[in-house]
């Protein structure tokens, strides 16, 4: 078989009157005077352009005075996504409870009336009916997103055609007069909750050049970052401010993100992944996949992650076998490849995936970092895999404008027996370290824009420690010029 | 200089590729990115000036590898002239062409995308080859992605070839370079095409335009009547000349080796007349040359017709494009109006996993990433509007009369704006549209007539220094003058020598910030200026630092249109001026008596101008050898930003070599204030990596530290010597350069004096002779000393004569006052009180110059007057003996 290579050949023919583009896939036989070409039309061009378009209305609108509308809207359909989903709660409540109680009823009288295998089939029973009940919600809110973002989808488009045509659109006042016609705020409103630690920095990061950054050290739990508060008005809740700082961000050169902290499955059935799932699900996402869907596509790409892994092993295993003079003789290899196949599509310590959600309180992207149970118990050094993610998905973060990271400091959500006083300092320091380097690696050669860190410790941890952390910062970091006010 | 003419400026956009993941090279550091490699490779072709090809003028980065290039730009390309259907001209067109290749060629450029969009119309007659640069500063196409030049017009064997390979090891393209003579190929093409008065391959998808050369590559034919037969011009064909028919067949000859250069291209019979009436090619000024810049002058002859009244177009490209940039211009807003920036929002081109190693999965290409070849023109209204109201007569600013009526800056309507503008901050004025553009054609004049304009040079250079002209303005401060080109280019830069492997393993750890100086260009041409230097010089050896030192000079001279071939020797012209004038014997094997010379004599300065911070530095052990070394040997060139360097290098090329110690002091003081709250560890951190520094406050504050310092006070023995023969040709107005060392010498001058000897004494000493200077002894006061006089004059200086008050009785300075030494001080350390000491506390703001008799009383006094924070303090050097023979005693009037 002749050595070939194999390069995309792409045009843009835009500026002469044709409009079409075209990869052109050529397979070359090396040094050969014969060549063969293979031609692929790229058809597909203007659909995605129709697709391509909403982000941008979106933004525009956002951008504008529907800005008022647009949130309102999300809002309305937010409440009643709410309604549902609690609802769908209460219901499945009460039907546990009613399983229950039928289940102990049927436990006292074993042996009387019922008998063991009675017992299995109410077991069955109540497991179909649960589900069969699970299966009518989750239809039933799966219908009413659907619905809610096709009638989005519209009226954005509407309102948008409506502002390039109409000088003032009478929708705009219509919304006024409904935003101020909310009442005062009581006092209790008014007050902040505060259940933040939080404490901010402005720091200088490289030798010559110096590039400002902020730090933020926050003490709070993870999912309050994503999870949106009642907020209300003189008792009628109203969106949160923070909602509008993350529409108008969405299609924006500064999105936040945050590292989410997973084991190995790619679900959301348990601990702190089933808690991020019914966020996610507590309104619809407009403009992103809902998360099962998100999840789905990250599977068909771990295939692909997959391979390359085990082809990145092979080779490895080449090389130290070529170097180790063929100690182990060939049954090695035969046992490693079946375990890849078995591995599948698995997640390793150190994989993340990505979930990009519009829904989200303080966040537009999630990194789901996965880690195991080692990191939250062990020492780790900077060559562990997830920090090693972490250095990746801060290099993501710097091409593609994400402005604001959150990091677990600890890299866990929950404090624990275990995590005494010594140990917390060690892994903050070390965390600490391996982030100002990474973010002076990555400002080498990208622009000078400063970014939002924000390292994240669990809620739980003592007013002492988080000082104890809040200190050591300034002798990681180089804090920017301390303005002196001098009286004379 | 290039004049603007009737060109416009045309922007135009590409994506360099970028790496898969972040592999390393071979020395462990991430891979270039390929948008900075094109951005070294860009700079030679700004050098490339042709009456056939347009100019390359600047090119930018922006986000995500996106490159903008900006040349010259014409409308009318020969395509449209051919749709047009009223084009007759290919004779004459067909050698401009041929001309300008073998231009390239001759350069070492391939042009590989010659095409009829992109051979524009100047005029009727003349044409400019564009977009010629593109397979060059894209390594031979291994940075972008995209295949260069059309394929109707490419040459068999670059389809042959296949895409290209990089090496991953070195980063280098694994292709053998495509030679020039694809360009021959590209060339029949239009010619065919320029004859048939249409266009071949046109209306047929890209595929089938491949798939047809690969026909004509594996046809029993001649190239030429295989696409006659397929096109069916053969009848056409029947028409032309022999000549024509043979030139033809010429440029399409199948097989490279067979196929003519465009050199021999130009020889061919057809072009004979032509190519007798064809002027040779002259490049414009440069400025240090042998040869007699006024050979060729021709004094324009008024003629009204050839008068133009759009002065702007006379002015240089560059300098056009740089006052357009000024006033506003932005080339990414350009192209998004036209439509050419379609990115997606970065949200969408999230990837949806990743592993350890680096990798993402479930990325969409970004299809804005694809090429388009438009080009968008550059509106010049903004510019125009600007500097509509400019007179005439400032377009053309004479030298002489300005001078002679002192009126500083050029008149225009809005003058007494630019005076104004004059006493704003740097920074400001390098933004002014109007005060820049005065500025640079002032500077341009005065630089054409370097050397002779080097005064006005010197005095315009206090002002300020605009960016567009800062390096040969640099070059004319450091006095580079001469035939630079034969001395510093027949220096061995290739043959390998024992520092090469510092030397490598330094460049790359060299203000990596910077664009240019980050990239594979600048670091081979960083080796070479650091070779040269290291060659030139067999008593220096390379010291790290060098490398920050030669960063300044290279970052300048690399990025604005170089006057052609002097742009490569500028930078060590430069640099071997610069060194023996401010780090004179720095590069020594043993430089540490020097550097230990210095680093005493900066802790004098300290002393002498803040005391207490000069007692807390000492208390806590801070001293100047820990932290202030790298400041001097670089002369700040390593703890500095680049924008931050050139503007403090500004002013320090106008002083003189003790300039630099004031800078240090000035430094000081403005972490004053953190320092004196520091301990000895907060110290070391504080200046591990330099805190932010407002550079133009630290130039202006050293300015004046200089100034109220006397000159004898910075004297070192290791600093350079005076030229020999000096011809008086800078302007005796400036305190500010003359070098102390430079004057000559007498009796009363200062001397050398031992290092421990000075290490040993905590303040500066001053010279006999600048003692009565600065006192005013002898009436007349020279003009040596850096301190200005007031109009109320002053003394300047209170003597404080420490000998006992029977020595001082029998003679004394006039106007000194005694305080013996054995009776100075209390117990406690304080000045015991009596009406001398007062006197001297009311006079605090005055220089204290401390007399005594041979031995240590002065300098012990001088100590002590530190340690209670008497800032200015300076000893008198060789005590009272050496007025002896002045004169200047006198026997104290009785009643004291």
């Amino acid at each position: 078989m002749p050595k070939s290579v194999e390069k995309d050949f792409v045009f843009n023919f835009s500026s002469r009157g044709l409009s079409s583009r075209l990869t052109v896939p050529v397979t070359i036989p090396l040094r050969s005077s014969a060549a063969e070409f293979e031609v692929k039309d790229f058809a597909s061009v203007e659909k995605k352009d129709a697709e391509h378009a909403f982000p941008k209305v979106y933004h525009t609108l956002i951008h504008s005075p529907a800005l008022e509308t647009l949130l309102n809207l999300e809002h309305i359909y937010a409440l009643s996504m709410e309604n549902l989903t609690q609802q769908r709660d209460r219901d499945l409540r009460r039907l546990e409870e009613k399983h229950q109680l039928e289940m102990e009823e049927a436990l006292q009288h074993v042996g009387e009336n019922f008998k063991d295998d009675d017992i299995n089939v109410l077991a069955q029973r109540h497991f179909d009916n649960m589900q069969m009940v699970e299966a009518k919600w989750a239809k039933e809110l799966s219908e009413l997103r659907e619905e809610q973002k096709r009638e989005y989808h519209d009226w954005v488009h509407r309102v948008y055609e409506d502002t390039q045509t109409a000088s003032t659109p009478p929708y705009v006042n219509r919304m006024r007069n409904v935003t101020t016609a909310l009442p005062a705020a009581e006092d209790e409103e008014r007050q902040v909750q505060l259940s933040r630690l939080e404490e901010s920095f402005t720091i200088h990061l490289g030798a010559q050049m110096k590039t400002t950054h902020n730090l933020r050290l926050l003490c709070t739990h993870v999912m309050d970052l994503c999870r949106h508060k009642p907020h209300t008005v003189g008792g009628i809740v109203v969106p949160q401010p923070q909602r509008l700082q993350t529409a108008m961000s969405l299609y924006s050169n500064s999105l936040c993100g945050l590292i989410l902290l997973v084991d190995n499955r790619l679900n959301s059935y348990t601990g702190i992944k089933r808690e991020f799932a019914a966020v996610c699900e507590q309104s619809t996402d407009f403009h992103f996949p809902d998360l099962a869907q998100q999840l789905s596509a990250v599977e068909t790409a771990l295939t692909q992650a997959s391979t390359v892994r085990a082809s990145r092993q092979q080779q490895q295993q080449q090389e130290t076998d070529s170097s180790s003079v063929h100690s182990s003789g060939s049954n090695s290899s035969g046992s490693s490849e079946n375990q890849d196949k078995s591995m599948g599509a698995r997640l390793h310590t150190g994989d993340f995936y990505l979930t990009k959600h519009s829904n989200l309180s303080e966040v537009h992207v999630v990194f789901h970092l996965v880690v195991d149970e080692n990191v939250r118990t062990g020492d780790i050094t900077s060559r562990h895999p997830a920090i090693l993610s972490i250095r990746n998905i801060i290099r993501l973060c710097f091409r593609y404008d994400i402005q604001t990271l959150t990091i677990p400091l600890l890299l866990t959500h929950e404090m624990t027996e275990e995590m005494t006083i010594p140990w917390c300092l060690k892994r903050a320091e070390l965390l600490f370290k391996c982030v100002k380097g990474f973010m002076i690696e990555m400002a080498t050669y990208s622009s000078l824009v400063s970014r939002t860190i924000q390292f994240l410790v669990p809620r739980g941890m003592s007013e002492e420690m988080f000082a104890q952390i809040s200190n050591m910062l300034p002798g990681i970091f180089r804090l920017s010029n301390p303005l002196v006010v001098k009286s004379t | 200089m290039n004049m603007l003419g009737r060109a416009e400026f045309g922007v135009s956009t590409f994506y360099a590729a970028s790496h898969p993941n972040d592999k390393c090279g071979p020395n462990g550091l991430p891979l270039t990115p390929n948008s900075i490699k094109v951005l070294g490779r860009f700079q030679y072709l700004t050098t490339i000036e042709h009456p056939w090809l347009c100019r390359y003028i600047d090119i930018a980065k922006s986000k995500h590898e996106r490159m903008l290039v900006v040349t010259e730009y014409y409308k009318t390309t020969l395509q449209s002239q051919l749709e047009s259907g009223k084009y007759s001209r290919y004779h004459s067109h067909c050698l401009s062409v041929i001309d300008g290749l073998s231009y390239l060629h001759s350069k070492g450029i391939t042009h590989h995308n010659l095409s009829t969009d992109n051979i524009l119309l100047q005029t009727d007659t003349d044409i400019k080859l564009a977009e010629y640069g593109m397979y060059y500063m894209t390594d031979w196409g291994a940075d972008v992605n995209f295949p260069i030049g059309l394929p109707q017009y490419m040459a068999p064997e670059i389809v042959c070839s296949g895409p290209v390979e990089i090496d991953d090891e070195t980063e280098d393209s694994l292709q053998p370079e495509i030679g020039p003579k694809v360009d021959t190929w590209s060339l029949g093409i239009i010619l065919l095409e320029l004859i048939l008065k249409r266009q071949l391959w046109r209306d047929i998808s890209l595929p089938e335009v491949l798939q047809k050369l690969l026909n004509l590559i594996n046809s029993e034919m001649s190239p030429l009547d295989f696409l006659a037969n397929e096109e069916g011009f053969s009848d056409q064909l029947k028409t032309l000349s022999k000549d024509l028919l043979d030139l033809l067949r010429f440029c399409l000859t199948l097989a490279p080796s067979r196929r003519p250069t465009a050199e021999e291209l130009k020889k061919h019979t057809i072009f004979r007349e032509e190519r007798q009436r064809m002027t040779p090619h002259k490049n414009g000024f440069t400025m240090c040359t042998m040869k007699l810049r006024c050979k060729d002058l021709e004094l324009p002859s008024y003629d009204d017709e050839i008068y133009d009244p759009d002065h702007l177009s006379q002015r240089g490209m560059a300098e056009v494009y740089y006052l357009w940039q000024l006033a506003g211009g932005e080339l990414e807003a350009v192209l998004k109006k036209a439509g050419m920036v379609k990115t997606q929002p970065p949200v969408n081109l999230l990837p949806c996993c990743g592993i350890p190693d680096g990798d993402m999965f479930g990325q969409e290409r970004d299809k804005a990433e694809l090429l388009d070849r438009t080009v968008v023109i550059l509106p010049q209204e903004q510019l125009r509007n600007r500097l509509k109201d400019i007179e005439e007569r400032a377009y053309y600013p004479l030298l002489e009369d300005e001078y002679a009526d002192n009126s500083q800056l050029p008149t225009s309507p809005s003058s007494c704006d630019l005076t104004m503008t004059a006493s704003l901050p740097l920074v400001i004025r390098e933004k002014d549209v109007e005060y820049q553009f005065h500025r640079i054609i002032l500077y341009e004049r005065l630089l054409r007539a370097y050397p002779y304009k080097r005064p006005n040079i010197w005095k315009e250079a206090r002002v300020d220094i605009p960016p567009l002209n800062r390096a040969h303005v640099w070059a004319a401060l450091l006095e580079v003058e001469g035939d630079i080109e034969n001395i510093y280019s027949s220096i061995d830069k290739e043959t390998p020598i024992p520092t090469d492997r510092q030397i490598e393993v330094d460049i790359p750890r060299c203000h990596q910030y910077h664009e240019l100086l980050s990239s594979p260009t600048a670091h081979a041409k960083f080796k070479r200026l650091l070779k040269a230097w290291v060659v030139s010089n067999p008593q220096y050896v390379y010291w790290q630092g060098l490398d920050s030192l030669c960063a300044p000079f290279l970052a300048l001279n690399f990025n604005h249109e170089g006057h052609s071939f002097c742009s490569s020797l500028l930078p060590i012209a430069c640099l071997s001026r610069f060194i023996p004038k401010y780090l004179n014997k720095f590069f020594l094997k043993d430089n540490s008596p020097i550097i230990q010379e210095y680093l005493a004599v900066f802790a004098h300065l300290i002393a002498f101008h803040d005391p207490e911070l000069s007692n807390h530095l000492d208390g806590i052990g801070f001293i100047p050898d820990l932290y202030a070394i790298p400041w001097f040997l670089t002369m700040y060139a390593h703890v500095f930003p680049m924008h931050k360097i050139l503007h403090l290098w500004d002013t320090l090329l106008l002083g003189n070599s003790s300039f630099p110690l004031c800078i240090g002091v000035a430094i000081l003081y403005q972490l004053r204030d953190r320092l004196l709250s520091f301990g000895f560890n907060e110290c070391i951190l504080l200046f591990s990596d330099m805190p932010e520094i407002d550079i133009e406050k630290c130039v202006q504050d050293s300015i004046k530290i200089f100034c109220s310092t006397p000159k004898s006070a910075t004297y070192r023995q290791h600093a350079c010597k005076p030229r020999k023969q000096k011809n008086d040709d800078r302007p005796n107005v400036s305190y500010y350069s003359r070098d102390y060392n430079e004057q000559p010498q007498n009796d009363l001058s200062m001397e050398p004096i031992a290092i421990e000897e000075l290490k040993a004494e905590k303040c500066p000493r001053i010279s006999a002779e600048d003692m009565i200077e600065l006192g005013e002894f002898l009436g007349a006061p020279l003009s040596r000393s850096p301190t200005k006089k007031r109009a109320n004059s002053k003394p300047m200086i209170i003597i404080v004569d420490v000998r006992s008050a029977d020595e001082f009785r029998k003679g004394m300075v006039q106007g000194s006052i005694n305080i013996p030494f054995m009776t100075a001080f209390s117990p406690e350390g304080e000045l015991c009180p009596c009406p001398a000491v007062t006197t001297l506390n009311s006079r605090r703001s005055q220089v204290i110059v401390v007399v005594g008799n041979r031995g240590r009383n002065a300098s012990n006094f001088a100590n002590e007057l530190v340690r209670l924070n008497y800032s200015r303090v300076c000893v008198l050097h060789r005590g009272i003996d050496i007025l002896k023979t002045t004169g200047l005693l006198t026997v104290a009037p009785a009643d004291i």
